[in-house]
C-alpha cells in the first residue's frame, strides 16, 4: 500500500486553478452550491453575493400550492448549531416560475430549483412544470425535510418509494435530477443507490438531522414543534461520513453538505468524495459566506498545486485510516 | 382606515456586513450596558426602529449573531456613530459585555423598517423597559426635526427606567414631555402606560400616532388602546432570529385577518412580502408592524 503524498506538487498560480465541476449535464464553474432554503430565492442576497461567482444557487423548496409554515419557535440556537423547523414556507410553483425564476436570470445565476411534495404526483406535477423552464440549470428534489407533517423525511426513506418516483421524474425531465437525502436513516446507501437505479444525475448529502432543545424551566421544546433539523458547524464531521459513506455506494457525483464554514471545509468534503458542496448555514452568520468558500478553496488548491477538483475528489486514504471507512456491514451482507 | 403601508413598501435592499469598532462600551446602570459603534462608509444611516445583527469575531462562544435595537445614530467628524442598549441575559451577550474599546464586531444592518415619525398627528413614544431603545432614537429624530412629543416610559420598578437621563435630555429640547409609570410605584405613577395614555390623550389634538417598544403584552395593549380609538400605533417586535434578513423565515409573527387578506390581495405584485398570508417575519415585514397587522391574541 503506498502512502504517496498527494501535495507535493510546488504552488500554483491562483488563476490556473480549475474549479469547474459537472454534475450529470450541468456544468458549473465551481462546485459551491448555496443550501436550499439558507439562500432565498437567490434575490435577497444578490446586492452583497455576486451570484454569478457561486457553482449555482439552490432556491428555496418550493411546493405546487405556496405553504405558510410552522408557527413559532422556528429557529433556536444550540452548541455549534442551530434547530430550524421552518416547515417548508414558500411562494409556490406559479410566483417561483413567474416571479423568482425570471429574477434570478436577470441576474445571470446558475440555478438549481429545489421542490418538494407529500407524494410522488406533487413531484411530478413541479418536474413537469419546471423540467423545460428556460434558465433553469437543475431541479434538487428535497426527499428529506424533517419538519412537515407529510412528506417529509421519514416518508422518503423507504427505498423502493424513492426508486419509483424517481423513475417517473427521470421521463419528465432532461435536466439534472439531484436527490437531497436524510442521514436518518439506517443505511443512506441503501436510499442513495435506489436514487441512482431510478435515474437520479447526483445524490446530495445530507439534509439536517433530526434534533431537539428543551427549555428545562418551561418543560418545553424551544421550537414550535417537538423536533427540527439541526445544521451549522455540529453536524460537519457527521455529514462528512455520510457524504463519503454515499460516494462510496454510488456512481453518480455526491454534493456534500453539512456544517461547511469555510474552503478547508469545502474541500474534506471533496477528499472524501464529493463533486460539489452546498453552503447553508454559514449563509445565516455571514451572508458572502459562499463566495468567501470559493476564494478559499481556489487559495488552498493554488498553495498546494491542486490544479483542478478532479484531482482532489475521494482522495482521502480511507485504506490507510485505522479500521474501516464504512460502518459495520449489516448482518446479511457479512455472510456474502 | 387605510392598511398600514409599512410591511406593502418596496424594499430596496441597503444592509451590508461590516466590520465595525467598539467606541465606548459602559455600564449605563443596572444590568445595562451603553454600545457605540464605529461604522464603516459602506454601512447606511439607520433609522429608529430598524436594528442590527452583531456577531462576535471569532473564537466565539455563540454561532449565529444577536439582532438588537438602534439606539443612537450620531456623525462624529463624517464618521458614522451606532449606539446599542442592551442587557447581558445570555451566553452571546454576556461576551459582548466583555469588548473592549478599538475591538472588531461584525454588524449586518441597517434591517428591517423602521418607525414612520413622518406620519401626521401627535406623536407619542411608549417604551417598556429595556424597549427604551429604539425610542430614544426616535426623540432624537423628532428633536431633530423640531417636533414635540409625548414620552410615556414604564417598567416594572424604578432601577429598570434605563436610558431615562437620555431621555429626558432629548426631550427637553423640544418642550416635550416625559411620564413615567412602574408597577410598583417606585417612580412616577403606580401602574401602567395605559393608564397614562388614557390620562395625556384627552389633552393633545388628534389624530395620534402612538411608536411603541417594550415586552410583547405590553405592546398587545397598546395596539388595544390605538384600535379602541382608532388610532394609529406602530410596534416594534421581537423575535428570535437566524439570519434576520428574510431568508430563514425563522421569525413568524401571526398576521390579523386584514393583514391576511391585503397579502393575499397583492397577490404576485413584485414588491409583495414573500406572500406569506399567515405569517409575516418579524426581520423583514417588521421589526415595527402597525397595530392592525398582527394578530395579537396569537403573539406569543
Amino acid at each position: 500500500m503506498s502512502h504517496l503524498r498527494v501535495w507535493d506538487g510546488r504552488p500554483i498560480a491562483a488563476s490556473r486553478v480549475d474549479l469547474g465541476v459537472t454534475i450529470g449535464s450541468l456544468k458549473l464553474r465551481n462546485p459551491v452550491l448555496t443550501g436550499s432554503g439558507t439562500f432565498g430565492y437567490g434575490d435577497e442576497y444578490a446586492h452583497v453575493v455576486d451570484l454569478t461567482s457561486l457553482g449555482a444557487v439552490v432556491t428555496k423548496t418550493i411546493t405546487v400550492l405556496p405553504r405558510s409554515g410552522n408557527p413559532a419557535q422556528r429557529v433556536a440556537e444550540t452548541p455549534s448549531g442551530m434547530l430550524n423547523s421552518i416547515g417548508l414556507e414558500n411562494v409556490g410553483l406559479v410566483r417561483f416560475r413567474d416571479e423568482k425564476l425570471p429574477r434570478l436570470r436577470q441576474l445571470r445565476a446558475s440555478v438549481i430549483a429545489s421542490i418538494g411534495g407529500e407524494t410522488s404526483e406533487e413531484l411530478e406535477a413541479l418536474t413537469e412544470a419546471l423540467g423545460e423552464a428556460e434558465g433553469l440549470g437543475g431541479i434538487e428534489v428535497n426527499f428529506s425535510c424533517p419538519n412537515v407533517a407529510a412528506g417529509g423525511a421519514r416518508y422518503w426513506a423507504v427505498p423502493a418509494r424513492l426508486e419509483q418516483t424517481m423513475t417517473r421524474l427521470r421521463r419528465l425531465t432532461r435536466k439534472p435530477l439531484i436527490a437531497k437525502l436524510s442521514p436518518d436513516v439506517t443505511d443512506i446507501r441503501e436510499t442513495s443507490r435506489a436514487c441512482e437505479a431510478g435515474g437520479a444525475d447526483a445524490i446530495t448529502a445530507v439534509n439536517t438531522f433530526v434534533g431537539m432543545a428543551i427549555d428545562l424551566e418551561q418543560l418545553q421544546s424551544r421550537l414550535g414543534r417537538a423536533t427540527g433539523g439541526l445544521s451549522g458547524p455540529a453536524i460537519k464531521p457527521l455529514a462528512l461520513a455520510r457524504c463519503h459513506e454515499v460516494s462510496n455506494a454510488v456512481s453518480i457525483p455526491v454534493i456534500g453538505s453539512g456544517g461547511i464554514m469555510t474552503g478547508r471545509d469545502a474541500l474534506e468534503f471533496i477528499a472524501a468524495g464529493a463533486t460539489a458542496i452546498q453552503v447553508g448555514t454559514a449563509t445565516f452568520i455571514e451572508p458572502g459566506a459562499s463566495e468567501r468558500v470559493v476564494g478559499e478553496m481556489r487559495e488552498w488548491m493554488a498553495a498546494h498545486g491542486v490544479s483542478s477538483v478532479d484531482r482532489l475528489r475521494g482522495r482521502f486514504h480511507a485504506d490507510a485510516a485505522q479500521g474501516t471507512s464504512e460502518p459495520a456491514p449489516h448482518p446479511e451482507e457479512s455472510t456474502r | 382606515m387605510s392598511a398600514s403601508s409599512t410591511a406593502s413598501k418596496p424594499m430596496k435592499r441597503t444592509w451590508r456586513q461590516v466590520h465595525a469598532t467598539v467606541r465606548t462600551h459602559e455600564s449605563q446602570g443596572g444590568d445595562f450596558r451603553w454600545l457605540e459603534l464605529e461604522m464603516p462608509a459602506e454601512f447606511a444611516e439607520p433609522v429608529a426602529g430598524q436594528f442590527a445583527q452583531l456577531l462576535l469575531e471569532p473564537p466565539s462562544p455563540v454561532l449565529l449573531p444577536r439582532p438588537m435595537s438602534i439606539a443612537s445614530v450620531r456623525k462624529v467628524r463624517g464618521r458614522l456613530l451606532v449606539g446599542f442598549l442592551y442587557a447581558p441575559v445570555g451566553i452571546g451577550t454576556r461576551a459582548l459585555a466583555a469588548l473592549e474599546p478599538g475591538s472588531s464586531v461584525a454588524v449586518t444592518g441597517p434591517l428591517g423598517h423602521g418607525y414612520p415619525l413622518e406620519e401626521a398627528g401627535t406623536p407619542i413614544l411608549v417604551a417598556g423597559g429595556r424597549g427604551v431603545a429604539p425610542l430614544l432614537m426616535a426623540a432624537e429624530t423628532l428633536a431633530r426635526q423640531r417636533r414635540r412629543c409625548e414620552f410615556v416610559f414604564g417598567a416594572r420598578s424604578k432601577a429598570l427606567l434605563v436610558g431615562l437621563a437620555d431621555a429626558r435630555e432629548r426631550l427637553a429640547r423640544m418642550g416635550s414631555r416625559l411620564h413615567i409609570a412602574t408597577d410598583d410605584g417606585s417612580r412616577g405613577h403606580h401602574g401602567t402606560v395605559i393608564d397614562l395614555l388614557d390620562r395625556i390623550a384627552p389633552k393633545l389634538e388628534g389624530p395620534l400616532v402612538l411608536h411603541a417598544c417594550g415586552p410583547h403584552g405590553m405592546l398587545g395593549a397598546v395596539a388595544q388602546w390605538a384600535m379602541a380609538r382608532g388610532e394609529r400605533a406602530h410596534l416594534a417586535m421581537e423575535s428570535v432570529m437566524a439570519c434576520g434578513t428574510g431568508v430563514c423565515r425563522g421569525c413568524p409573527l401571526p398576521r390579523s385577518n386584514a393583514s391576511r387578506d391585503r397579502v393575499l390581495a397583492e397577490g404576485a405584485a413584485a414588491h409583495a412580502l414573500q406572500g406569506n398570508p399567515e405569517w409575516a417575519m418579524c426581520c423583514t415585514d417588521g421589526p415595527v408592524f402597525e397595530s392592525r397587522e398582527l394578530d395579537w391574541e396569537r403573539v406569543s
